[in-house]
Parts: structure tokens; C-alpha cells; sequence
């Protein structure tokens, strides 16, 4: 009981959100976070598409062993890893008890690890392009490959009013803790607490949106009076916000060692 | 003087509503003016001066008569943005207009859209008008409130505006905070001929800040004057739920015939005669009284993003006694919300107990804690979980199957003046029926010991006078109350135990008399007597008053005294 404790002390709102804020913006100074968003986007649409049409299975671990080597410098939140590794293992392991029941047998397992495989490469890809980035940097190069303006403020001002919003949920979820009564007895492995706290936390989203959208007037008509709308429709603008965006040395090293490296993999087991 | 706003014969409606919000408003606002407005809710102050900067009607269409002239273009022939560079605006809910994740981002936000090459030099120009180049690199979410309102005015500061537009500071900051924000603004008036506009509920600072004042009274314009002859007008201003500062209506009283009553405290010194106040009987304290609550060496931290610690409270000691009514100041991040909020077990201390009846309270659940003491939100949005008033006051009684649910609901209802709002979503209703719907919902629990987060900030002066009233029914019906306040005349009438924390420390726990006799205590937590306490001190009193009746009352009779020796 006490461990279940000490447990729920670390997964509370508040944790989550100090994770989410630290994921966006907590590592400008890893490796990535120096490079061009152009750079980090080739890499990817590389990475995060051709595992599709690869069935070696050797080139598809050389690639998840480098998508791990990139990881680990991304210095990725735990929180991510573990909510990706349960994603991974319950969809190979549901797959592989379905699997099983309609009549296959462990030859099934193949296909099914050479599947995980390449969706580990293509998540562990997303994840390091997508957390070394923080939203600027990510609205700024998308900006940069010609998405319109509004989106890519959009997304820049979404991550702005994330812990806003994270903390206006808090609030909201603690005030039904404050006037709802929690279930006298945990239940059948904690059955009821567990039911409990998930109804909250649905129940919690019906005022969030509520209040979301009274704060949003105030936040339109700023955005129209300092200029944004001025902002989308003028290029020079555009080119003024992105002047300090500059393929660097580092760039051209980084792509073409991981270019370098895919040809080495190819060369070697095709 | 050259005019710089021009209103001819304006009336507006807004899309969608019965009756227009301005009727034939004619104004002129004179350039490097320091103009407040003022007006109870809803007599069409904010509308007015989104008129003044275009959002009005190129933004909000409805209906629109009349002329808008601001320096000399009109309204109708030109975009908003071309108003930006004119006229810049602080809204009320500042927080909602910032809508970048990092300071000088915020800062150089409308010069960049704009297209200004220098768009970093000009914010970085702006915040450091305003102070906060230190901050550049930091993420707005690390700001705290005050903060919060600069970086506001510096993202309108930094397209060097001349006419800045400022709604309610007094109503969002703490003391200490809106002075410096006007002292900002009076630097702004005079030294670069900027044309200042407030809307503003607190007549004090008007009093000391602005030069003209405007009038408003449900969508008309009662009066435009300069600042001394608006004030003096005490009768009109009252019938309009707006209270002169307090020296004057001390003199109005005290002096029912003198033309001229003084607006601030130093005017008042001449009017007022000094010394010779009677001896009044400091009350004795009363006998040892239950312990309800003790906090036993309690340090408090929370992670940051960066994931370090901050520490936010720092080894407290605290006993609350039955029949205790505190009032707990200090500045903003003092660490007042922190201490209540370890009450109600939302949070857990990192180091030492806190114990409620004797049981340490690390032991219960949020939901017991709950049913012995409630936590009434700054922010009384937050406590708006259903959607009515009525259902939810009940939510606590109906989650616990009470079976005089609806008998109790009904009592707070009539108690605080809620009869005709209960069907209503709480969320749409007017700060001071927020306000009493968050009280009526605390007291719906049924509570031994209350908490209160800063209940009557944001609100207007008579709202707030009818908070204070609501406060102090309540008393007999509580073992005890703890207030966070920044609102020195509620801690004064309210409190018989004000605590003084600073730093996450208490720094001082007496009452008011003890708080106000200590320069060093004040100026240290940033902590503003009220008027009347200032002026009775100036005048030599020995034991000085906190509020107007009572100075009034002591000053006559200190003359009739005088009269018998003479």
C-alpha cells in the first residue's frame, strides 16, 4: 500500500506537467535542439517512411540501433519511453495472442517482431525529431517549407497555452476531489479507487472547456491588434522571422554520416 | 492643449443586444492626458476604449453612429492595425494576451508582425522601460502575476504607442504591484508626452495619478473633469457605487461646508488640526482557547521545469486556535496559498507535520480533510465543477447522500443573495456573483475551518464592501477562517490575528495594531495601511484608526473636548 502510494505521489497532474513542459522546452542544449528544423525534417521523412518498405531484418535493426544511439542524445523523458514501450509491447503482444488463438503458431512471431521493429524505428524517429525541437523551432521550419502562417502559429501558441491549460485542469480535477467523496473501500485490486479517479478525470475536461473558451476572446483580439493577421499576409514578415534560420556545418555532418551510415547498412546486408 | 481622441455623437450596440451600450457619447481626450475613467460595471468603460483603438468596428460589427477620430484618423477609413502603432491596450485579463512562450518573444511579438526590422531592439527597448530585461530569456509561465501585467505593457510598448490604454491594474495586482505599474505610467506621461487612459475602480490612485477624470454612467459620459473637482463631487460619485478616497470623505464629513475637500493625504494635512486625540482601551486578549490546527516545522518545495526544487516555505510554526480570524498578507510569492493549501492535503509538505485535531493529516485524504475545512479558490471559475449555481452548492451534500440536500441549498442560497442566479451556469455570471457563488459552495460543506484565497480581489469597491459583509455573517457559523489578502481594510475589519509572511517565512504574527506600529514590517512585505490609518498617524495621533467612522467619530470629539477647555 505504501508503494501504491509513493507511486500515485509521482504520476500526479502536476508531475505530467512539468514532464510535457520540460519534453518541449527543458533541452536546448542537447545535440539536436542545435541543428536547422530543414535538417531535422529531411532526416526524418527518411527515418520515419522507408522502414515501411524494408523487410530485411538486419538493416531494420542496424536502423533501430541507431534510432537508439539518437534517443539516448535526445535525452528523452522517461514519461514518453514508458508510454511508448507499453504502446509497442500491448500492440506486438495483443497481436501475437490473437495471433495464437485463431490458430497460428510461433512461426507468427516472425512477422510480428520484424513489425515491432519498424514501428520502434519509426516512433524512436518521431520522438527524437519531435522533442528536440521546441515549438518555435518547429513552427519557424515549418514556416519555413511554406505551411501557411496561421498553422504554424497555431502550433507555437498551442505549446504557449499548454501548462495554462494543464493547470486550469489541476485546479478543476482537485475541486472535484475537494467536494466529491472518494470510495470508502479500494475494492478488488483497487478496483473502485481506480474507477474513482478515472471518472474525475473525464468528468474534469466539461468545465476545462468551458473556461478555454471565454479566455480565448481576450487572447483573438490581441493577436489581431499586435499585427498577426498583418503577419500572414505580408512575405517580408515572413522573411524577417525567419532570418536566423541557417543550414550550419553541422547540418551537412549530421546528414550525411546518418547518409553514410544507411549506405554501410545496405552495402552490408543486401 | 491639441486633442488626440475625438467622439461625436457616438452610439454603439453591440451584435445581438437590446439596448445600446454608449448613447451619444461626446468626448475629447487632450494629448499627454493622464485620464481615468471610472464607472460602476457595465456602464460601457471597456467598450469605449476598444472604440479608441478600431477593434470597435472593424472587429466587433453592430451597431455603430457617430464619429471616432483618433489622432486624427477615423476609425471607420482605417484597419486596426494601423491603430496598433497609436494606441496600445492592457487588458483586464492580461494573461490571456500574451501568446508567446518566452519573454522577449512576447516583447518583440507586434513589431515582428508588423515587419519592423528592429523588432528585437524594440522589445528588448520596452522591457527594460518596464524592467524586466533581466527576465528576457524566460518563459512567461515563470512570471508571476505582476510580472505578468509588465510584460503586457511591454509588448504594446514596443510599437511606441501614444496613447496606452490600461484596464483595471489595481483590480489584478497587489498593492505594491499597481503602484509601481502607475508610477510606470506617470514616468510614461511625463517624460515622453505619452496620453495615458485607466479604467480604474480605486480612487486613491486616481487621486495621486491622474489629472482628468471621466465619469461614465450606463453608456453616457456623467462628467469629464480635472481630477480635484471630480473628486470633490462626493454625493454623485457615492450614487454611482464609487468611493472617494478616504481622506476625503473623511473631510467631507468632519468640514460639511468647506468648498474645496483634499484628495490626498498630504492636502488633508493642512485641513485637519494635529494631535489631541483621547486615550481609547486597547482590548486585552481573551482566555487559552482550543488548538485546531498546528504546523510543526513545515518546509514546502515544488519542482520547476528545469526539474530543481524551490523551496517555498521555510520551517513554519503555526497554531490555529478555535475563535482565531486570520488574516494572512504579504506579497505575492510570499507564500500564503502554499501555507492554506497544506491544509487541505492537494499538496504535501517535504519536511515537518501538519495536524488537524491532533491526527497528522499526511494520514487522510483530500476528501476527509474536505469535510472539516474548505478551500475557497482565488479564482472562482475553479471551483465551477456542474452546471448551475444550485447544483453546484449541492455537489458536496449529494456526493455524501445528505438527506436535507435541497433544505440546506435553499438556506445558502437565500444567504447570499443567490435566489434569481441559482439556474444559471456560474461560469457566466459577473465576478462579485462568482464571488458569493464560491462562498455559498464553501459553506455548503459545512465546514469547521475556512480558507480564503484573496476573495475579494478583482472585484469593484462596492462589490467588495458586500464580500466583507458576507465574511463577517460568517464568523459565527466557523470555528475558524484563514484569509489571503492583499485587501488591508478587509484584513483590518475582519481579522483578530494578522499574519505577516515574506519569503516563505512569517515574519510576524499580532494584529493590526501591532502590524501597522512597525515601519519595518511594512515596507519589508510591501504591505499599504489603508488611507484613514496614514493620515491618522500624520496627524500625531497616539492610537491611530483604520477606518473612516471611526476617525470621524474621534476627531469630533476630540473638538468637543477641546470646546470645554477652551
Amino acid at each position: 500500500m505504501e508503494y501504491g502510494r509513493k507511486w500515485m505521489d509521482k504520476l500526479s497532474v502536476e508531475q505530467v506537467k512539468i514532464e510535457l513542459l520540460h519534453t518541449a522546452y527543458g533541452n536546448s542544449d542537447i545535440f539536436f535542439a542545435k541543428l536547422d528544423p530543414r535538417t531535422l525534417f529531411i532526416w526524418y521523412s527518411y527515418f520515419g517512411i522507408t522502414p515501411w518498405f524494408l523487410h530485411n531484418e538486419y538493416i531494420l535493426l542496424g536502423m533501430l540501433l541507431f534510432m537508439l544511439v539518437t534517443t539516448y542524445f535526445a535525452k528523452i523523458s522517461p514519461l514518453i519511453m514508458l508510454i511508448l514501450s507499453l504502446g509497442l509491447l500491448g500492440q506486438g503482444g495483443s497481436l501475437l495472442i490473437i495471433a495464437l488463438f485463431f490458430g497460428g503458431n510461433w512461426a507468427t512471431l516472425m512477422p510480428l517482431f520484424i513489425l515491432t521493429v519498424k514501428l520502434m524505428v519509426i516512433s524512436l524517429a518521431s520522438i527524437t525529431v519531435f522533442c528536440s525541437m521546441n515549438p518555435t523551432q518547429l513552427s519557424n521550419g515549418l514556416l519555413k517549407i511554406g505551411v501557411p502562417g496561421q498553422v504554424s502559429f497555431s502550433i507555437a501558441y498551442g505549446y504557449r497555452m499548454l501548462p495554462t491549460l494543464v493547470e486550469e485542469y489541476h485546479h478543476v480535477f482537485q475541486s472535484f476531489r475537494l467536494r466529491g467523496k472518494a470510495p470508502e473501500k479500494r475494492g478488488f485490486l483497487y478496483i473502485r479507487t481506480i474507477s474513482y479517479f478515472v471518472k474525475l478525470a473525464v468528468m474534469s475536461f466539461y468545465p476545462l472547456l468551458l473556461s478555454t473558451a471565454k479566455r480565448a476572446r481576450t487572447t483573438v483580439e490581441a493577436l489581431e491588434t499586435k499585427g498577426s493577421m498583418y503577419g500572414f499576409n505580408h512575405p517580408e514578415v515572413k522573411k524577417l522571422k525567419l532570418k536566423t534560420l541557417k543550414m550550419k556545418k553541422r547540418d551537412y555532418l549530421f546528414l550525411i554520416a546518418s547518409f553514410l551510415y544507411v549506405v554501410l547498412l545496405f552495402v552490408y546486408f543486401y | 492643449m491639441q486633442p488626440i481622441i475625438e467622439l461625436r455623437n457616438v452610439t454603439y450596440q453591440y451584435p445581438g443586444a437590446n439596448t445600446p451600450v454608449l448613447r451619444d457619447v461626446n468626448l475629447t481626450i487632450e494629448k499627454g492626458d493622464f485620464v481615468a475613467i471610472l464607472g460602476g460595471n457595465g456602464s460601457g468603460k471597456s467598450t469605449m476604449c476598444k472604440l479608441f483603438n478600431g477593434l470597435i468596428p472593424h472587429y466587433y460589427v453592430g451597431d455603430l453612429s457617430g464619429k471616432v477620430t483618433v489622432n486624427s484618423r477615423s476609425t471607420l477609413d482605417h484597419k486596426v492595425s494601423d491603430f496598433s502603432k497609436t494606441v496600445g491596450y492592457v487588458y483586464q485579463d492580461f494573461e490571456n494576451q500574451i501568446v508567446s512562450p518566452r519573454v522577449l518573444e512576447d516583447a518583440s511579438f507586434a513589431p515582428l508582425h508588423f515587419g519592423l526590422p528592429d523588432f528585437e531592439e524594440r522589445g528588448i527597448r520596452a522591457l527594460e522601460v518596464v524592467g524586466l530585461l533581466e527576465h528576457r530569456d524566460e518563459f512567461v509561465w515563470q512570471l508571476s502575476g505582476g510580472q505578468k501585467h509588465l510584460l503586457a505593457l511591454a509588448s504594446i510598448l514596443s510599437l511606441n504607442p501614444d496613447i496606452i490604454i490600461i484596464d483595471e491594474p489595481s483590480a489584478q495586482l497587489d498593492p505594491q504591484h499597481a503602484r509601481e505599474i502607475y508610477k510606470l505610467l506617470q514616468k510614461l506621461n511625463k517624460e515622453e508626452g505619452k496620453t495615458i487612459i485607466v479604467i480604474e475602480h480605486h480612487t486613491e490612485f486616481v487621486a495621486e495619478f491622474a489629472n482628468t477624470v471621466i465619469l461614465m454612467n450606463q453608456g453616457s459620459i456623467e462628467f469629464k473633469l480635472p481630477v480635484v473637482k471630480a473628486l470633490n463631487e462626493i454625493e454623485l460619485l457615492e450614487q454611482h457605487q464609487i468611493f472617494p478616497p478616504q481622506v476625503t470623505q473623511a473631510a467631507a464629513k468632519c468640514f460639511p461646508h468647506k468648498e474645496q475637500l483634499p484628495i490626498t493625504i498630504r492636502e488633508s494635512l493642512d485641513l485637519f488640526e494635529r494631535g489631541g486625540q483621547m486615550e481609547e482601551e486597547v482590548s486585552s486578549p481573551g482566555p487559552e482557547r482550543e488548538v485546531i490546527v498546528q504546523y510543526d516545522k513545515v518546509c514546502y518545495s515544488y519542482q520547476t521545469i528545469t526539474k530543481k526544487k524551490k523551496r517555498v516555505l521555510h520551517d513554519i510554526n503555526l497554531t490555529i486556535n478555535e475563535g482565531d480570524y486570520i488574516a494572512l498578507v504579504g506579497n505575492n510569492g510570499a507564500g500564503k496559498s502554499t501555507l492554506m493549501r497544506l491544509l487541505t492535503g492537494l499538496i504535501k509538505q517535504e519536511i515537518g507535520n501538519v495536524f488537524l485535531g491532533g491526527k497528522d493529516i499526511r494520514k487522510t485524504t483530500p476528501e476527509k480533510l474536505a469535510e472539516r475545512i474548505t478551500y475557497i479558490y482565488q479564482n472562482p471559475e475553479q471551483m465551477f465543477i456542474d452546471d448551475s449555481v444550485e447544483k453546484d452548492i449541492g455537489f458536496y451534500l449529494r456526493a455524501r447522500k445528505h438527506p436535507q440536500t435541497e433544505k440546506i441549498v435553499n438556506q445558502l442560497v437565500e444567504q447570499f443573495h443567490l435566489k434569481e442566479l441559482k439556474k444559471r451556469d456560474s461560469r457566466l455570471l459577473s465576478g462579485g456573483q462568482q464571488r458569493r457563488a464560491s462562498l455559498a459552495i464553501g459553506m455548503g460543506m459545512n465546514p469547521q475551518i475556512m480558507l480564503l484565497d484573496e476573495p475579494t480581489a478583482n472585484l469593484d469597491i462596492s462589490t467588495r464592501k458586500q464580500v466583507s459583509r458576507l465574511l463577517a455573517q460568517l464568523k459565527s457559523q466557523l470555528k475558524a477562517v484563514v484569509i489571503a489578502t492583499h485587501d488591508m481594510q478587509l484584513a483590518c475589519e475582519f481579522a483578530n490575528r494578522i499574519i505577516v509572511m515574506h519569503e516563505g517565512r512569517i515574519i510576524h504574527d499580532g494584529d493590526k495594531y501591532s502590524v501597522y506600529a512597525n515601519q519595518w514590517l511594512l515596507k519589508k512585505a510591501g504591505l499599504y495601511p489603508p488611507q484613514i490609518f496614514t493620515l491618522s498617524k500624520e496627524l500625531e495621533w497616539k492610537h491611530p484608526v483604520f477606518s473612516v467612522e471611526e476617525f470621524v467619530q474621534q476627531y469630533e470629539r476630540r473638538e468637543v473636548s477641546y470646546g470645554v477647555w477652551t
